[in-house]
């Protein structure tokens, strides 16, 4: 995580994911390891040639994840008395960009060799309400925020609020977030949500909390996904289509959301600095965005941070369609949790994965031509802290 | 209106801020070795890590930093209250903090508009809840905006 230019040391070589939605007779485990093992297929291996399993945080049952963190992963694939650690890195939705940076700097310094970065929950398959009260909960705190009725979707809405009024960004824009992801999801077999959207369609939602509406609004999924990291080295010699981690920073800025003193910004300027930094590369450099959405102001204030959106402010960029599948700086091209599905910790893991998988030259039917050079976000709990990474098909 | 849900469980070092408020003041944590505001009030200053921490009569007024008005997906025990307006409060002392607005014109407030504290009992509940109404001339209807 220095700042200073370096080439990679990591790559990803393998990805796994299952179609995100309400599946009532798909279990944690059973998505988990259907994930698992086509990641440790695409990248050619083995179960055994796994040193270290990491699993991130599952949200709905306590009990798997409690067999997440107790290693049953390593022993339904076969991995026992093979694989040298099982550990837990959770970090909300900033899991995907943390367990990365986690991987990284494991195999990097030799300590293991394969690192398995997995996720899998059934949050979408929760009864409507306990969705609710569950991320009232996560990020949220008990003595001084729940008793006022705080829950997520005000997250969403009072960055919202804040962010419009200081760059005077529309609810019009807003809704054309949505409808960028949903034509992206529209080719992604993965996507929960596939049906065209329109601006109009948004704003004709049901307001939930000023300024958003019902459509506005990520819905919960079940869902499952796995990325395996090695050393740049060892990718090279493991895969044609290694995708490299060129550089990583982050920043805590809360974790009451009301102690945030910039929620038009979070962390994400400075993240973005330092990466691109680390990275030896500049926004014009950047040809793909993966995005971490959740709400459609989340990305926004990323997108205006990272400097991709040719000077404009984000969302009159995103209004205008560049960020559309052929436009001139694709974002989020599974269609996003507003689109794809918020599968809880594996939301931000799902856009993560799309990333290595455009990189990789895998996306089928909304593959992005010659994109060589990626930038992906996270957050976690209400967006306490703001993760960018930048991705790329070359070591540098 | 009543908020019996989801009552505030105090912490040895935070039982100060709500007994307080049980009796209609509004107090800010302090440091006493380097005189800054604590908020949320803590164990140990998150400054210096001192532990001769205090108490001091806040104003309870400042602005609106953010509003949201919750019409709907309440968490459990919220829905009878529907819609409430959720604020974040920027302190004229400069420190921050979630609350609600209540009274007049508050579904129509702004970012920027003043506010300043009162109470709400829980009913049911021997817990006072610091709220905020709004104070004085409201912030013209275009004039606030900064870029
Ligand atoms: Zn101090």
């Amino acid at each position: 995580m220095s700042t200073h230019r370096r080439s990679a040391s990591a790559a990803v070589v393998g990805i796994g994911e299952v179609p995100s939605g309400r599946f009532s007779d798909r279990s944690e485990i059973e998505a988990a390891v259907i994930a698992a093992r086509e990641a440790i297929l695409d990248a050619g291996l083995s179960p055994r040639d796994i040193d270290v399993v990491m699993p991130t945080g599952a949200l709905a049952s306590r009990h798997f994840n409690v067999d997440l963190v107790f290693s049953r992963l390593c022993e339904e694939l076969g991995m026992l008395r093979s694989a040298k650690m099982n550990v837990q890195v959770m970090a909300g939705g900033g899991s995907s960009s943390s367990m990365l940076a986690v991987a990284e700097a494991l195999v990097s310094t030799g300590a293991a060799r394969t690192v398995l970065c997995l996720h899998s929950d059934k949050v979408g398959s929760l009864p409507r309400q306990a969705g609710i009260d569950l991320f009232a909960t996560t990020g949220v705190s008990e003595e001084w925020e729940a008793p006022y009725g705080h829950n997520m979707n005000a997250v969403g809405a009072l960055v919202s609020q804040r962010y419009m009024y200081e760059t005077g960004t529309t609810e019009e824009e807003l809704a054309a977030v949505c409808v960028s992801l949903r034509k992206w999801a529209a080719l992604n077999p993965h996507a929960m949500f596939r049906q065209p959207l329109t601006v109009e369609e948004v704003l004709a939602s049901k307001m939930i909390a000023d300024p958003l509406r019902a459509k506005h609004c990520n819905v919960l999924a079940d869902g499952a996904s796995a990325y395996i990291v090695a050393s740049a080295q060892d990718a090279q010699k493991m895969t044609k289509t290694p995708v490299f981690v060129r550089g990583h920073s982050s920043l805590v800025t809360h974790y009451t959301l009301s102690q945030d003193t910039d929620l038009a910004k979070l962390g994400f300027p400075e993240a973005a600095h330092a990466a691109y930094a680390e990275a030896g590369l500049r926004p014009q450099d950047i040809q793909l965005a993966q995005i971490y959405d959740s709400y459609p102001v989340f990305a926004l204030i990323a997108m205006d941070a990272l400097g991709v959106c040719g000077g404009e402010r984000a969302g009159a960029f995103v209004a205008a369609g560049h960020t559309s599948p052929g436009g001139r700086m694709p974002m989020t091209t599974n269609g996003g949790m507003l689109s794809q599905g918020h599968t809880g910790a594996g939301g931000g893991i799902a856009v993560l994965v799309e990333a290595f998988r455009q990189l990789m030259g895998k996306a089928g039917e909304r593959q992005v031509a010659n994109a060589v050079n990626a930038v992906e976000t996270a957050s976690g709990g209400t967006w306490m802290d703001s993760h960018v990474t930048i991705l790329s098909k070359e070591p540098g | 209106m009543s908020f019996a849900h989801a009552l505030p469980v105090p912490t040895p070092w935070s039982a100060p801020y709500w007994e307080a408020s049980r009796k209609k003041r509004f107090v800010l944590q302090c440091c006493n070795a380097c005189d800054r505001l604590i908020m949320y009030p803590k164990r140990f200053c998150p400054f210096c890590l001192s532990e001769d921490l205090g108490w001091r009569d806040s104003a309870g007024t400042g602005e609106i930093y953010s509003i949201t008005v919750q019409r709907a997906g309440a968490p459990t025990g919220f829905s009878e209250h529907l819609p409430y307006v959720l604020i974040i409060v920027r302190l004229d002392e400069g420190v921050q903090l979630m609350s609600r607005l209540i009274g007049p014109d508050a579904e129509t407030a702004r970012c920027g508009d003043r506010v300043k504290v009162d109470f709400q009992d829980v009913a049911g509940a021997d817990v006072t809840l610091p709220v905020f109404r709004l104070d004085g001339a409201k912030t013209p209807a275009n004039g606030s905006r900064s870029t």
